[in-house]
């Protein structure tokens, strides 16, 4: 927070964080919630109370009877004054009645436009319902959240001694950092990582039972999703930031986004990592890439250095790693032939993964 | 040239009516004569003469200040002395709030509203206390339009705090204060839900202390002091009535946060004033509150009474928020300097 201006999303971040806190431990429980809808005692809501629900609240003005008593209780003159009211009433019923009319016709015509039970003409509802339905769903299928997550994992998921080794060549650029977060901790092997060299961190992940197993582990995971946890943490808060195979499960516009979370989120000068796979190789791009259903999108790594260095991160660099084991043979005469194998391995059967490291600009 | 100025009713601790006598002081300072007209004048205020004079006083080379704020039967007679004319707009409240609660104040906010549109082309300039009702000039047809905030005499306030008050409510871990008429459009009501939230998911002792006379809105009040009763919260909410300047001083003193869930304001004189003695501030935006605290309060953007409540308790327990919003309010008071004000209301009147 800066001096002057109070950041208003972030406490009120903080603040929707605390009621949700609350909600899960049953401290804001549903007795508290209709406490806070206990109606105004002894007549009508307030009119802007209404408006929160203008459909039922039109069903229900519909209906009202207008009343009024024409008698007056002043002492004395009471009498006459009620003479009077009444006397008026009767000169003007004609007039009044006309107003009426025109009213009636008025709320007919309303009710008509709108449903009487206090709905909106059905069909939009149902079309409404409908449309968010699909949008749901093509969500759903456009990351085949239908498949069994389990036997997909069991099938293709990363072999844990092979990650482990992968990430070992990242863990020394966290070296001496207090509070390293690793978006998409997964089974925390990397916080294990971390920790065995004294350095401290803790993860977020969206997945309940990946959590469960950090925390068994003594590891320190939060089930929150990563831009939402970036915006919620202090600004300056971590000093080091690690992201494996999360970049392309989420749409270019989003990565944006969360780039622009951490830069907000990490301390100055503290060092950022993004591994993914490294779609140069055309054996990933064209292939092994999509055998994720739910990966969206390959990031090419000038792309990816490109968005690091546009949201103002600093030495910026592409680190691939991971070879192929299959290589066509190399041993052939020293020429062209052998050149243009050597290309070949480079091109179909290069390194599978590319981590993209950047720093937060000093201040 | 002399300077007079008419309001149906002044009262004592009323901003508007406060806004008025500032402005004779200092139009008197500037070597005018200026007078104050009601028809109604209550008990505390003095010099104050009956709108009946001003046919008497008034000459046509004087300039005629008409305060606006509600319906009034006198005002077309007012408007055919000849004289210079302003108006000065203070907002009235939409009739929709009084609707099933106060049929009377519905009825003069309707006339109020049809009287502004109507006596348009009497006034060679409108002023209005915030953009907010600046605005609502350009709706009601004004053509000359102009925004001067209202004046503000903080001499007032140049008295010890009342130590009974002080006695009572210092020390308290949770004070929360509101100060304003108790009126449907400023939403006690919401309050007190409020405040049950507030004792049941966060600090049990929690207290609602509710500045602002009640006698205008006997129905409402009847009815959140039935609320009260309904949510349990008996002796958690303090009425305090309209009181005197070193007991208003005190409960700003005393209070651990001032809150509004007001939905309709013209100005929003507590706010300032709240800011002026250092307390922090949580308020829904609505109307003029969001240009009047500017960036100098917690502003709630959506109408949700646990998050309203939760960020009352942040600013009241993490120092560091509270500084800053103490330091802030302390800024954004001297936009509104009188001395500033001033210069400015005597510039756009020609004085």
């Amino acid at each position: 927070m800066s001096s002057d201006r109070i950041d208003l999303d972030a406490l009120m971040a903080e603040v929707r964080e605390r009621i949700r806190e609350k909600r899960e431990k049953g401290i804001y429980s549903p007795d508290v919630d209709a406490l806070l809808r206990v109606p105004l005692p002894g007549g009508r809501r307030i009119f802007s109370d209404d408006l929160q629900d203008p459909l039922a609240s039109l069903a229900e003005a519909l209906d009202e009877e207008v009343e009024y008593d024409p008698r007056s209780r002043k002492p004395i003159v009471g009498p006459l004054i009620t003479y009077a009211r009444k006397a008026v009433i009767s000169l003007v019923r004609w007039w009044m009645g006309a107003i009426l009319e025109r009213q009636e016709r008025i709320n007919r015509l309303l009710a008509a436009a709108y449903d009487y039970e206090g709905q909106m003409a059905p069909r939009f509802g149902a079309r409404l319902e409908r449309l968010e339905r699909e949008w749901k769903e093509r969500r759903e299928r456009e990351v085949a959240a239908n498949l069994h997550s389990v036997y997909f994992q069991a099938r293709f998921g990363g072999d844990e001694p092979v990650i482990r080794k992968q990430s070992e060549a990242f863990v020394d650029l966290f070296a001496g950092r207090k509070r390293v977060l690793d978006l998409g901790s997964g089974r925390g092997i990397f916080l294990q990582l971390l920790k065995d060299k004294g350095i401290g961190g803790y993860g977020v992940d969206l997945d309940p039972r990946m959590v469960a197993q950090c925390r068994e582990k003594g590891l320190e995971a939060h089930e929150v999703d990563a831009l939402t946890h970036l915006r919620q943490i202090e600004a300056g808060s971590v000093d080091g930031l690690y992201a494996r195979h999360l970049a392309e499960h989420i749409p270019p516009g989003e990565l944006i986004e969360i780039l622009r979370a951490c830069r907000r989120a990490l301390a100055p000068g503290a060092p950022l990592v993004f591994v993914t796979p490294n779609p140069a190789t055309l054996t990933v791009g064209a292939h092994t890439f999509w055998l994720d259903p739910q990966h969206l999108r390959p990031i090419p790594p000038e792309l990816f250095k490109f968005y690091l260095e546009v949201e103002g991160f600093t030495e910026v660099e592409i680190r691939t790693f991971e070879p192929t084991e299959k290589r066509l043979r190399e041993d052939v005469p020293e020429g062209p032939i052998r050149d243009n194998v050597k290309l070949l391995n480079k091109t179909l059967f290069g390194d599978r993964d590319y981590a993209v490291i950047g720093c937060a600009p000093a201040k | 040239m002399r300077v007079h100025q008419f309001h149906p009713v002044l009262a004592p601790g009323d901003a508007m009516s406060n806004h008025v006598f500032a402005l004779r002081k200092r139009i008197r300072h500037w070597g005018f004569e200026s007078f104050a007209y009601a028809v109604e004048t209550k008990p505390g205020v003095a010099d104050v003469r009956t709108y009946r004079r001003m046919f008497r006083d008034v000459r046509p080379d004087d300039l005629v200040i008409v305060h606006f704020s509600m319906g009034s039967e006198v005002i077309d007679q007012i408007l055919k002395i000849p004289a210079r004319r302003v108006l000065v707009y203070h907002n009235i409240t939409p009739p929709e709030f009084f609707g099933g609660i106060n049929p009377h104040a519905a009825a003069f906010a309707r006339l109020g509203l049809r009287q502004l549109a109507r006596i348009a082309p009497a006034f060679e300039l409108a002023i209005g206390v915030s953009e907010f009702n600046r605005r609502a000039l350009e709706e009601a047809g004004y053509t000359r339009t102009a925004r001067v905030p209202i004046l503000i005499d903080w001499d007032h306030f140049a008295v010890p705090p009342s130590e009974v008050v002080l006695a009572r409510w210092k020390g308290l871990r949770t004070v929360l204060l509101f100060v304003g008429r108790i009126s449907p459009n400023k939403r006690q009501d919401d309050l007190v839900r409020m405040l049950a939230y507030y004792r049941r998911c966060i600090d049990p002792e929690a207290h609602l202390v509710l500045v602002g006379a009640y006698r205008d809105q006997p129905q409402y009040h009847a009815r959140v002091v039935a609320l009260i009763e309904r949510l349990g919260l008996g002796g958690a909410v303090a009425f305090a009535g309209g009181v005197d300047d070193p007991a208003l001083l005190a409960y700003y003193r005393a209070a651990s946060c001032f809150v509004s869930l007001s939905e309709h304001e013209g100005f929003g004189v507590p706010l300032l004033e709240a800011m002026r003695f250092r307390l922090p501030v949580v308020a829904y935006d609505a109307a003029a509150v969001g240009e009047t605290v500017d960036s100098a309060a917690v502003l709630l953007r959506e109408r949700d009474l646990a998050e309203a409540a939760e960020t009352c308790a942040m600013v009241t327990e993490r120092s560091d928020l509270r500084e800053q919003l103490v330091a802030a309010g302390e800024r954004r008071v001297q936009d509104f300097d009188p001395e500033k004000v001033a210069q400015r209301t005597r510039e756009v009147l020609g004085l």
